[in-house]
């Protein structure tokens, strides 16, 4: 009975942990311009948009979010055996690595900042202190948040759940995987809505217009301080469902015990089928609700 | 459990698998300015994410001999990398306002000749955004992605399992699983960024021309862990023989 509502317990946490771990790794990225879309602040002084934006992608989002996690979750797990194993010991903890790991993340942060404004100095894009110093702390929040959420998910998934491998290298998987989830959904919101809100709705980002990025905003500049408070509205919450329904749906799969040792292969299996007719449903109506691209 | 000899033959086989994925997972990193078809970031860092979600799947099931493990390996790849294409498909349908489109298919430069879908008859020509080669992903590329995670996690799964098996008679079984889950995705994240020097930075899958250069990943792939198998196997050997633990 106990192992059932600890399966119970696990399956809902982790679910609500990955979701909220989500849409803090995506708003983190889009506050530093971390993913993909840094291209296109990079391009954008190259044809004469002097811009504001925090400009820190150090690595791809996959290797760099697994570093945070990775390295919250070994101080973490380090301290959980000097505390005691108890939940609150484990929130202590994981409170006190993610704060470790967030100072690793502001000093990648503001050296990678730097180091790729000084790149663009031919251009002339001026190295603004306040399009670093301003966004550096809310972008360290979120940083902080989902190695938090990560941490705690790897002992939720550990102890909980009873996943064999250890918790540093759970959090560096799911911080791979999160990190692979956040830079193919929540970053297309950024790089070609976000950055792009003066051309008009409803079409990709052509290669010949790619840096002409909008660097004014409702007063003056528009700076990365604004960028989470409109992509968490919706790339944030599509993210965070994203990587909620993944880690959800896969614990889910293992409550079940009709088949033996096949039964989370034959429930994650009807799911797969399920997701490919949503995807082709989703296809139909958006054929239909948007259709061709016409001349004018 | 296997002999150590088939553990080193399934690290190689498992390599190879991994690396020969990445050619079937529809992505692009131009993708994020929905510019071309493709999830959105590259093709190597999306193929490491979807079968590291695997091998997390197929660490439960670590105990239930070998089948399990590379059956549970595949459709939790799968799992990932449907779910992400789906929310990215979402992103582009209510978040952008664009259709998914295949742009190689649109164009007629896919491997199948036409400009229409093969599974869904679909016609792609006129829905790509102009100036763009396409964006999201439709369902040709969905299924491709799928049999590329599927082959991928497979991979991943295989050698977990095989290095699981090589390490388990001298140290603890939660030691030789968690040696095995890091060893299962250092082999991974090598092989899946090999294909990268093919495919630079976006394929459309099996629906992509640069699939006829496969064999240039197989070649490079096999090479590289067979390498890899050999330094794992001879460190393993060394552990049960007690000149090193």
């Amino acid at each position: 009975m106990a192992a059932i509502i600890s399966l119970l317990l696990g399956t809902a946490l982790a679910g609500l942990l990955a979701f909220l771990a989500g849409i803090f790794e995506d708003s983190e990225s889009n506050a530093g311009s971390a993913s993909n879309p840094n291209s296109q602040v990079q391009l954008a002084p190259q044809i004469g948009n002097r811009h504001r934006y925090f400009n820190k992608a150090i690595s791809g989002e996959p290797p760099a979010n697994a570093l945070w996690a990775t390295t919250a979750a070994t101080i973490a797990y380090l301290l959980t055996a000097h505390f005691g194993g108890d939940a609150f010991a484990v929130l202590i903890a994981s409170i006190i690595g993610a704060a470790a790991s967030t100072l690793l993340l502001c000093a990648y942060g503001v050296l990678s900042h730097i180091s790729r404004i000084a790149s663009m100095k031919n251009f002339e894009q001026t190295m603004y202190w306040d399009s670093l110093l301003t966004p550096l702390p809310l972008d360290a929040a979120f940083g902080f948040l989902t190695a938090l959420m990560l941490t705690l998910l790897a002992f939720a998934a550990h102890s909980l759940l009873g996943n064999p491998f250890s918790v540093p290298l759970l959090a560096f998987f799911f911080g791979i995987t999160i990190g692979a989830i956040g830079s193919s959904t929540g970053d297309i919101y950024y790089g070609a809505e976000r950055l792009y809100q003066h051309y008009i709705f409803g079409s990709g980002i052509p290669i010949s217009v790619q840096g002409d990025i909008d660097v004014k905003g409702e007063y003056g500049y528009r700076n990365s301080v604004d960028t989470p408070y409109f992509t968490m509205r919706f790339g944030g919450l599509v993210t965070g469902l994203a990587f909620g329904m993944l880690i959800f749906l896969d614990a889910w799969s293992r409550l079940f015990t009709f088949a033996g040792v096949w039964t989370s292969v034959i429930v994650v299996s009807v799911l797969v089928l399920i997701i490919l007719i949503f995807i082709y449903l989703l296809e139909v109506y958006a054929r239909k609700r948007y259709g061709r691209y016409t001349e004018d | 459990m296997v002999d150590p000899l088939t553990a080193t033959i399934m690290i190689i086989a498992g390599g190879v698998l991994v690396g020969v994925c990445v050619h079937f997972i529809p992505a692009s990193a131009t993708g994020a300015m929905a510019a071309a078809t493709g999830i959105a970031t590259g093709p190597s860092m999306l193929s490491a994410g979807a079968g590291l979600a695997g091998i997390y799947a197929a660490a439960y099931s670590i105990d239930s001999g070998l089948a399990p493990v590379i059956v549970s390996g595949a459709v939790g790849s799968a799992l990932m990398l449907l779910i992400t294409i789906l929310c990215g498909n979402i992103m582009l349908a209510f978040g952008i306002g664009a259709p998914p489109v295949s742009g190689q298919t649109a164009s007629g430069k896919s491997t199948f000749s036409g400009t229409k879908d093969i599974i869904t008859g679909f016609e792609q020509e006129g829905y790509a955004s102009p100036g763009t080669d396409g964006h999201g992903m439709p369902f040709q590329t969905a299924v491709s992605g799928t049999i590329g995670a599927l082959m991928g996690g497979a991979g991943g799964a295989l050698v977990f399992y095989a290095v699981y098996s090589m390490t388990l008679p001298e140290i603890a079984t939660e030691n030789a699983v968690t040696l095995a889950g890091i060893v299962a995705a250092g082999v991974f994240l090598i092989n899946s960024v090999l294909p990268a020097y093919v495919l630079v930075g976006k394929t459309e899958g099996v629906f992509d021309m640069k699939i006829r250069s496969i064999h240039r990943t197989f070649i490079s792939c096999l090479v590289t862990s067979s390498i890899v198998a050999c330094v794992i196997y001879a460190v393993c050997e060394l552990a049960v023989s007690g000149v090193m633990v």
